[in-house]
């Protein structure tokens, strides 16, 4: 059982709370993305499960025992840094074996393991070079090599592809499932990428100001939003929001609320008048961005010219209807 | 931005231009009293300084050089600043980045005031502890020893090695650390087998700013050492003043004499100076 749960974690940085209460589960084997815009705590929350940092109140458990006052060696977590932390003096081989040879395992086993770790993530032509001799993906190679190495209860991956290229990004996400995967170890992997939020995570966790938003999987999360923040945090472009007086050509919504509609649940072509003030066209999609302040995503190939009068509609239950004041779902 | 860039590469072909002349200039500064003081030392001893500036002396000769050996013991004199500085510099650098460590490992309040403690000990003149310095050490049966002259090692010789120290470590990606904390590491692994290989440049710089220190130091012998035994050269060439005050081509032989070990740990140092640790300062960003 290697499952991670957090109970009530608070975290204060001066006045700052970090952690406001967190109540999240990372179950047996899962890859659990942590998703949420800067300065919303992920890191923090990584790091009190790491036990790099301490936690104000709560209770860690990792694998059924409570960590909360317990070192961070000692909670037998891997962790991969946004920046990697490879020793740079040292090389690729070495800075595989690093955790393995500080815990002193006799040298045949970790030169076994560093070899099963570097062939899992593709590195085992890399061993005697040092880290300023990779490039940005292979570094990342090594980094999770380093983590897998040490056969831990869980994984903590903190923003490891952010600084990758965009090609890079997209394939070593991929890997990265199928790592997970073969491993079959609990994954906690902490991103402001929605995307990569979208299409790694068995379920995805959304953090909002060091509290949970709403916790499911992708899909449920994407299709069924708890409330505003969600709904506007996910999802490329952003959900149109119509207060009532904008809302009123579609239909009357109650006082007090406002209506989200997604850019792909708006239809062109029929309904309420509407003018195209600017077209962008995103590989097989293009945006199409409408006087008031709306947006559809319609098929790139169907996209209307610049300046062109149309009219647009929406089905009423692919849209979300959210409380004002509070951003509270009311439709659920 | 790009007008930005262009302005820094614009800057640096200004200044790439002037840079040889500027450092000839600055590097005359330093060398040209030091070829007048090699250049006097092979004049013939007892003869009065040039009235214009000679650049070879005639005849050139080195007896400057064993007149000067003939009235001190100078050979003695350098062992004694030899063995004094061989161990007061190693562990100057030992407790120097030791301390600059545990300031790094430190949490903030606390660090804050050593840092703070650190600056306000570098602001008290050396010559303000002599007395109190001197009334220890006699109370501690330890004057006519090295022990003086070495003890300052103790405290890393001067805050400023350990503030030296503590920046170059925070230069360093904190991750690094919390890496080898996951991984089980001590603080005294992290620092030996982390951050020293990682700030070997300042290690050097340190080590060679506590040799020149340690070198030259004129005070503490004088005060602590009696004994002509235990004498350090800056004290030998004190001597060769008093026995022969105005024979300056001996007199330079003794400052050659003192001077060379110093200029030649320059030399050896220089090139990891220049050489900063490949991948120190890369945050694998």
């Amino acid at each position: 059982m290697s499952r991670i749960v957090l109970e009530g974690v608070r975290r204060r940085f001066g006045e700052t709370t970090a952690l406001d209460g967190v109540d999240l589960e990372a179950r047996d084997g899962e890859l659990l993305v942590v998703v949420g815009p800067s300065g919303c705590g992920k890191s923090t929350l990584l790091r009190c499960i790491a036990g790099l940092e301490a936690v104000d109140e709560g209770r860690v458990t990792i694998g059924d025992r409570d960590v909360t006052n317990v070192r961070p060696a000692a909670r037998n977590v891997s962790m991969v840094f946004q920046s990697y932390a490879l020793f740079p003096h040292l090389t690729v081989r070495e800075n595989i074996a690093f955790g393995l040879i500080v815990r002193e395992e006799p040298k045949a086993e970790v030169r076994a393991r560093v070899a099963e770790a570097s062939e899992l993530v593709g590195v085992e032509a890399l061993l005697e070079r040092r880290p300023y001799e990779l490039s940005g993906g292979e570094r990342q190679r090594v980094a999770l090599a380093r983590a897998l190495v040490r056969r831990p209860y869980a994984y903590l991956l903190d923003e490891p592809l952010s600084n990758l290229d965009a090609g890079t990004r997209v394939q070593m996400r991929t890997e990265l499932k199928r790592l997970q995967r073969e491993v079959g170890a609990t994954m906690i992997h902490v991103t402001h990428d929605q995307v990569e939020a979208l299409t790694l995570g068995d379920r995805i966790a959304v953090l909002d100001r060091g509290r949970v938003r709403q916790v499911g999987t992708p899909e449920d999360v994407y299709t069924q939003p708890r409330d505003r923040f969600v709904a506007e945090f996910l999802g490329t472009p952003a959900i149109n929001i119509l207060t009532p007086e904008q809302a009123r050509p579609f239909g009357e919504i109650p006082a007090g609320s406002v209506l989200g509609v997604r850019p792909e649940h708006l239809r062109l072509g029929d309904g309420v008048p509407a003018r195209v003030e600017l077209v962008e066209v995103a590989g097989s999609d293009a945006y199409v961005f409408l006087d008031g302040g709306l947006v559809a995503r319609v098929e790139a190939e169907r996209r209307p010219a610049e300046g062109e009068e149309l009219s647009i509609s929406f089905a009423r239950e692919a849209a979300f209807l959210f409380d004002a004041e509070t951003g509270e779902r009311l439709d659920r | 931005m790009r007008s930005q860039v262009r302005g820094v590469r614009a800057g640096e072909r200004r200044w790439g231009g002037w840079r040889q002349p500027v450092a000839v200039a600055v590097a005359a500064v330093f060398l040209v009293p030091l070829w007048f003081m090699l250049s006097g030392s092979l004049r013939e001893p007892g003869q009065p300084p040039p009235r214009s500036p000679e650049l070879i002396p005639r005849p050139l000769t080195t007896t400057s050089y064993d007149r000067a050996f003939d009235l001190v013991d100078l050979g003695r004199h350098a062992v004694n600043s030899l063995i004094v500085a061989a161990l007061t510099v190693p562990l100057a650098v030992l407790v120097a980045s030791w301390a600059g460590f545990a300031f790094l490992l430190l949490a903030g309040r606390a660090r804050s005031v050593l840092i703070g403690v650190s600056f306000a000990a570098l602001m008290v003149p050396l010559t303000a502890l002599l007395v109190p310095r001197f009334t220890m050490f006699r109370w501690l049966g330890l004057t006519d020893t090295w022990v003086p002259l070495i003890a300052p090692a103790l405290i890393g010789l001067s805050p400023f090695y350990v503030l030296l120290f503590y920046w170059s470590f925070r230069r360093l990606p904190p991750e690094l650390f919390e890496a080898a904390r996951l991984e089980g590491m001590a603080p005294f692994a992290m620092w030996r087998r982390l951050a020293m290989p990682l700030v070997r440049p300042v290690t050097v710089a340190v080590g060679l700013l506590a040799f020149i220190a340690t070198w030259g130091n004129f005070l503490d012998p004088l005060i602590y050492l009696f004994d002509p035994d235990l004498y350090t050269l800056p004290l030998g060439l004190r001597s060769l003043e008093t026995l022969d005050r105005t024979n300056y081509p001996v007199l330079l032989a003794g400052a050659v004499v003192a001077t060379a070990p110093v200029v030649l740990a320059f030399l050896v140092a220089q090139r990891y100076f220049l050489h900063e640790e490949r991948g120190a300062g890369w945050l694998g960003r």
